[in-house]
């Protein structure tokens, strides 16, 4: 799964990859964002799900198992960071996806189905 | 808008300069809100994250962007502040050195200009992440693998100009650039060594140009703004092996860089390789609270009786050999095992291999990797890390003389004493002496600082500097290179000021620049 800079139609050596804009283009989703860049942490295995488990009701450490999870406390999070988790900048992430990605987390697990496998 | 002024800039120039700044890039990328100023803290801050806050973040998308910005900040006196990903953990993130210094975030420059899978090199923009350069390699299945850091969020140009380590052969990051291309303050764009030629395709072939070599001096230094680098890649390897030495002994340690010594310098052991003490051994996977609740640093003798219990010494080694000879790794394990029966037999080796087109594992840390973050919750949440990084020469009495004064500094402070030494290119141990804090715990961050500039004193009168430092201590650390009437900083502020009269970039990097020299 790729997220940010590169699509690239590069063949072989000695091509230079056109740049993408920081905000991703058209193939910047919620699912990838956080498939590339929050699940390495917040996925089953993650450090920041460790963390988590100690804190929240049992089954929910993931963030997309979170019961509850206020969309705007996302975007707070993201841009301030908690805990030991830094923070993303608006080039990793642009405030309108940020927006985004905290109404995909934000929706209770179940409401679309499959639509947080993360 | 923000209320915070960069230093020595009045609130109308700023403004008038934030003006500028949204005309040449667009208001988009003129960030000065409460939230994106708050992005650019230091996570990992020794103290108020505040006292590193910057005023505004600035993201030009390309060199023509950049060059504006240049010539409006000096117009205004703005200081700025350049950084690749923004994600130099344990030395200050994307913070400026000096409050109020406005951030250029280089980010949105993010292209792989060129993997060359003839000659195994790079040609990167600053905004290319280790994630991103892994992920492009893998997806044209290039032969050529990634030497990476321990956290693979930061930019792989920033790591290789902030002299960063990784666990190849390659791992030495700055000895694989070839080739650079830098602005300068004035808005002049600059490609070093063969790249001066146009139409050069030895530009990221070869090192050593017709004059000067250039690259050194923009690596951990504030002369200009690096646009491009070109940098070495290493052909996969037809086997490997990760190699596990556990050392019993706290007394073992000189022995045990001597005995690793001639085996890195004639490049049996070809990569870098890492000890670890006996508190880094300890934390993996434990909590604090369930090893120790008493006041202080965790004693010695507590550290002891964990180990022991885990049947583990108090030295553990690991380090990863490479091979492009089909079979020859046979050779390098065995010289490697019989060298340490000889003359370490008290130290246990265990080996396990790899071969060409079998699957990768963790051990050869070929995946990227946050790894290094589980541990800064040790002291507390939120936690945060910083580290001592002294440079001492590979013969086991000084290392181990200077391994015994961190340890005791760090006791006699109240931290635990989280130290681990890379061998990295045969001759020197870097230590990574790691500060492992509360940050919301004053008492406990003002112990670290008191710490840091104790040992930047204490390595000094050892004739011992740093190799890299957070923000907090870059002037603790310049105030070692005293000799000659103090002429290497005198040097570098004769050079600062013929190529940044203004000072707007940087000032402070590395104790460049903010100060007299």
């Amino acid at each position: 799964m790729k997220l940010l800079p590169f699509c690239g139609l590069a063949i072989g050596a000695a091509l230079a990859l056109p740049a993408i804009a920081a905000d991703g283009g058209d193939k910047w989703t919620p699912q990838t964002f956080y498939a590339d860049r929050c699940a390495m942490c917040h996925g089953p295995s993650g450090w920041g799900t460790r963390t988590l488990s100690r804190r929240v009701p049992a089954g929910q450490a993931e963030l997309t198992r979170r019961a509850q999870l206020p969309a705007s406390y996302i975007a707070f999070v993201v841009r301030h960071g908690v805990g030991s988790m830094p923070q993303f900048t608006p080039t990793e992430v642009t405030d309108r996806q940020l927006t985004e990605l905290a109404a995909w987390l934000a929706r209770p697990p179940g409401a679309a189905a499959g639509a947080k496998s993360g | 808008m923000t209320d915070l002024v960069p230093p020595g800039v009045s609130a109308a120039a700023f403004s008038a300069a934030l003006a500028e700044f949204r005309q040449a890039l667009g208001p988009d990328w003129v960030l000065t809100s409460a939230d994106d100023r708050a992005s650019y803290l230091d996570p990992f801050a020794i103290g108020d994250r505040g006292d590193h806050a910057t005023a505004a973040a600035l993201a030009p998308a390309d060199t023509e962007q950049l060059r504006a910005v240049l010539r409006i900040a000096t117009r205004h006196k703005v200081p700025l502040w350049p950084v690749s990903m923004g994600k130099n953990f344990a030395y200050g993130t994307a913070a400026p050195a000096t409050k109020g210094t406005v951030v250029l975030d280089l980010k949105r420059m993010n292209r792989i200009l060129e993997i060359n899978e003839d000659l195994g090199y790079a040609l990167v923009e600053p905004g290319v992440s280790f994630f991103d350069f892994k992920d492009e390699l893998d997806r044209r299945r290039s032969k050529f693998w990634m030497s990476g850091p321990a956290h693979s969020w930061g930019s792989v140009i920033g790591n290789a100009l902030e002299h960063g380590v990784g666990y190849t052969p390659y791992g030495i990051h700055a000895d694989t650039i070839c080739g650079m291309e830098v602005m300068l303050a004035d808005g002049s764009l600059v490609r070093t060594g063969f790249g001066a030629i146009p139409g050069s395709q030895e530009w990221q072939a070869f090192k050593l140009p017709f004059g000067p070599v250039l690259d050194g001096m923009f690596t951990q230094s504030n002369f200009a703004i690096v646009t491009k680098m070109g940098l070495w890649l290493m052909p996969e390897p037809a086997e490997m092996a990760g190699v596990t030495i556990d050392v019993p002994g706290r007394a073992d340690l000189a022995q045990l860089v001597d005995t690793l010594r001639p085996l890195k310098l004639d490049d049996t052991i070809n990569s870098t390789y890492t000890i670890a003490n006996g508190m880094r051994q300890i934390t993996g996977g434990a909590r604090r609270g369930d090893i120790w609740q008493g006041e202080g640093a965790i004693p010695i003798a507590k550290i002891e009786q964990t180990l022991a219990a885990r049947g583990k010494g108090w030295w553990n080694v690991i380090f990863n050999l490479f091979e492009h000879t089909a079979g020859g790794m046979d050779l390098r394990v065995e010289r490697v095992r019989r060298h340490f029966a000889e003359r370490m037999p008290q130290a246990k080796l265990s080996v396990v291999r790899w071969k060409q087109g079998e699957p990768q594992a963790p051990w050869m840390r070929q995946e990227t990797s946050l790894a290094p973050l589980a541990v800064v919750d040790w002291r507390g949440s939120p936690g945060g890390h910083s580290d001592f990084g002294p440079v001492v020469a590979a013969v086991g009495s000084r290392v181990d003389a200077l391994y015994q004064l961190v340890e005791r500094r760090f006791v006699e402070f109240g931290l635990d004493p989280w130290i681990g030494m890379f061998g990295i290119g045969g001759r020197a141990l870097v230590f990574v002496a790691d500060m492992l804090y509360a940050r919301d715990d004053k008492a406990m961050t003002d112990a670290c600082k008191a710490l840091l500039r104790q040992l930047c004193k204490d390595a000094a009168a050892m004739g011992i500097g740093v190799y890299r430092t957070h923000l907090e201590f870059m002037e603790d650390a310049a105030a070692a290179q005293i000799w000659g009437d103090r002429a290497l900083p005198r040097l570098n502020a004769r050079i600062k000021s013929a190529l940044d009269p203004v000072g707007i970039l940087a000032p402070g990097k590395q104790g460049i620049g903010r100060k007299p020299a």
